[in-house]
């Protein structure tokens, strides 16, 4: 008893420490990656007003006070540095350039609200409809059903999001004009509403339509394999042999053992609820962080890009911890190895 | 008869074999067959891509402006119509469907490369190396490729297709480095590689004529991967405006459509043809690497119960 709780407390030890050694590790490689980039985040910017405005906003003065200000004028180590300490102590991620002197992180909070809720919303879901298609395609395998399901999300199992984002966009905004094109709401709705929340399940039917299309064809080809196993186990043969009924096979024998590693996988995948759809976001001009990287790429806002991009490997690494802390519980062997 | 000549003799009637057997079996399998013949009329369009914009547009680039009548609609002179730079449709998509596939194919060699120097060479010998190697691979799978490439596409400009295919390749190695790296770790330890030890041959004898013939379908399937990676990346920054404009992909005609106002104005043929070679990439791509899953990894064959 003694020894196999000491072993779940180094468990859970070993597994923290590794998560805050890789999170330093790879905010570390992102902060020096993208300080490989010509000259530095001020001039890069100031460079891309001049060539596209065609005038010169901003004299080499102020260009020189802001990098003082940015402390861009010290060598990247020390730059590296003041960015831990800020980060750390501060939770700041340095002004916004296209929202100056707006926090980065500030503009990276009002955005986030809307990718969460669209994108755990399609997460969950198609996770549920391949789930269950999954196991009911498995269980009829070989019948037209199946056929028809499983040939269907392999060959569009690789289909990229966006494509599917921009012919719904096609199909049902403009050919057949019966949905919202673009926005998360009705620009003249600003109560919070049931006028509001029927607008904003209007607009976030289409961008969620398109994740969950993909998205659901890989949930379904791997519960189908899954399924396939357990139909050929002893435990299931036996099960049928003792002559119990259809239904109770399904539900007790199948769905349940189908759940677990299904489950994992979810816990997963909710991890890149934030990485998710930046290019769905931006086809549908939702307001989430997806679009906001995809502005701050255009205007060049160092910030912001560093600030979204070191927020979904926080968000990726985090599932992942909780993923392998809450383990122990489903499944007691894996921290006795 | 020497020894290296035994060898080389060896491994030509080892390819003989392996080049017989690929189209016994691109024959046999219906989604191989699908896959490599939709990717290789596409192969045929990027090969004839000059010849037959050469003829149609008379030496002239199919993204320079103002050459035809704007906003044309579908006609046999141009059979999907112009957009509003007065530009043939077709012409674009054939050079942005060639554009797209070479940015692909080139992700798809350097990753590989990289792949197989990183994985094969460092899991064979081990030690110290491997284990950087090995860290540093990764550290790579975790972090967001494509938003780094999209800030490294961004900020340093004037690039080609080289530039943006190296860009995502020095991301897109470490997927299948991991994968070849397992292989070679279970592999080298069987039985007839301490034999071939013992029949003293070299480490690189080992690795070119034991070890890589039998991984050569992790191989294949790897780089199929990343080609999809590549072009699905590539048309994604290109999607949001990112790279040059007179350089015609995939991703930037979707990119024209979407922002230039012809959505809104209902030019909608403009779209079909991007559209469509895209999602036949995808599929080709995707059919020919389940079919190779399926012939060569016979539990995955069992599972999907083919």
């Amino acid at each position: 008893m003694f020894s196999q709780h000491s072993g779940i407390q180094r468990y859970i030890i070993r597994k923290v420490v590794s998560y805050i050694v890789v999170l330093f590790l790879s905010f570390t490689a992102v902060f020096f990656i993208l300080r490989l980039i010509p000259g530095n985040p001020i001039r890069a910017y100031v460079y891309m007003l001049r060539s596209r405005y065609g005038f010169e906003p901003i004299g080499d003065r102020t260009i020189q006070m802001f990098e003082e200000m940015f402390g861009l004028n010290e060598d990247v180590f020390s730059q590296y540095l003041i960015f831990l300490r800020r980060l750390l102590f501060e939770f700041n991620l340095g002004p916004s350039f296209m929202a100056f002197p707006t926090p980065a992180q500030e503009l990276i909070a009002r955005h986030l609200p809307w990718t969460i809720i669209l994108l755990s919303v399609t997460t969950l879901l198609s996770w549920f409809i391949g789930l269950i298609l999954g196991v009911i395609v498995g269980w009829k395998r070989g019948t037209r059903f199946d056929n028809f399901f499983f040939t269907f999300s392999l060959i569009f199992s690789q289909v990229p999001y966006y494509i599917v984002a921009v012919i719904l966009l096609l199909l049902f905004a403009y050919i057949f004009p019966i949905l919202p094109s673009r926005g998360a709401y009705a620009a003249s709705l600003t109560l919070f509403d049931i006028n509001f929340i029927i607008s904003a399940i209007q607009h976030a039917f289409l961008p969620a339509l398109s994740i969950i299309l993909v998205s659901m064809t890989g949930w379904l080809i791997s519960t189908r394999a899954l399924v396939i196993t357990i139909v050929g186990e002893d435990y299931l043969q036996y099960a049928l042999a003792k002559g119990l009924s259809n239904s109770r096979i399904f539900t007790r024998y199948i769905l349940r053992n189908t759940l677990l590693p299904q489950t994992t996988g979810l816990a997963i995948s909710l991890g890149f609820i934030v990485t998710g759809a930046f290019l769905v976001e931006w086809i549908f001009v939702y307001p989430g962080i997806g679009a906001l990287f995809v502005n701050a790429i255009g205007l060049l806002d160092f910030n912001v890009i560093q600030g979204i991009i070191m927020l979904t490997m926080f968000t990726v690494l985090t599932a992942n911890l909780i993923m392998d802390l809450i383990y122990p519980l489903i499944d007691p062997r894996v921290a006795l190895t | 008869m020497s020894q290296k000549d035994i060898l080389s003799h060896h491994t030509f009637r080892k390819s003989l074999t392996i080049l017989r057997s690929a189209s016994y079996y691109i024959v046999k399998s219906k989604k191989l067959l699908v896959g490599t013949s939709i990717l290789s009329s596409l192969i045929l369009i990027a090969i004839f891509e000059p010849l037959i914009n050469g003829v149609r547009l008379g030496g002239l680039q199919s993204s320079a402006i103002g050459y035809f009548p704007r906003l044309q609609m579908p006609s046999l002179n141009h059979p999907l119509g112009t957009d509003h730079f007065g530009r043939d449709v077709f012409a674009m998509l054939i050079t942005g469907i060639k554009n797209s596939l070479i940015v692909g194919f080139l992700v798809g060699f350097v990753a590989i490369s990289v792949a197989l120097v990183v994985s094969l060479f460092a899991a064979y010998k081990g030690g110290a190396i491997d284990n950087l190697l090995n860290s540093f691979t990764n550290v790579i799978l975790i972090l967001p490729s494509w938003a780094i490439a999209a800030a490294a596409v961004a900020y340093i400009q004037r690039l080609d297709l080289t530039l943006v295919a190296l860009i995502i390749a020095s991301f897109a190695w470490a997927g299948p480095a991991r994968q070849i790296r397992s292989q070679v770790l279970s592999l080298k330890s069987r039985p007839y590689i301490d034999l071939a030890k013992m029949v003293g041959e070299r480490d690189s004898q080992i690795i070119f004529f034991e070890i890589l013939p039998n991984i050569l379908p992790y191989i294949i399937v790897g780089f199929s991967y990343a080609v999809i990676g590549g072009i699905l990346a590539e048309t994604g920054l290109r999607l949001i405006g990112l790279g040059a404009a007179e350089i015609m992909t995939l991703g930037l005609l979707v990119h024209i459509f979407m922002t230039s106002g012809l959505i809104i104005q209902g030019y909608y043929h403009f779209i079909i043809g991007p559209v469509i070679s895209l999602i036949l990439i995808f599929i080709s791509l995707n059919l020919i690497n389940i079919g190779l899953d399926e012939l060569f990894n016979p539990r995955l064959k069992k599972v999907t119960g083919e």
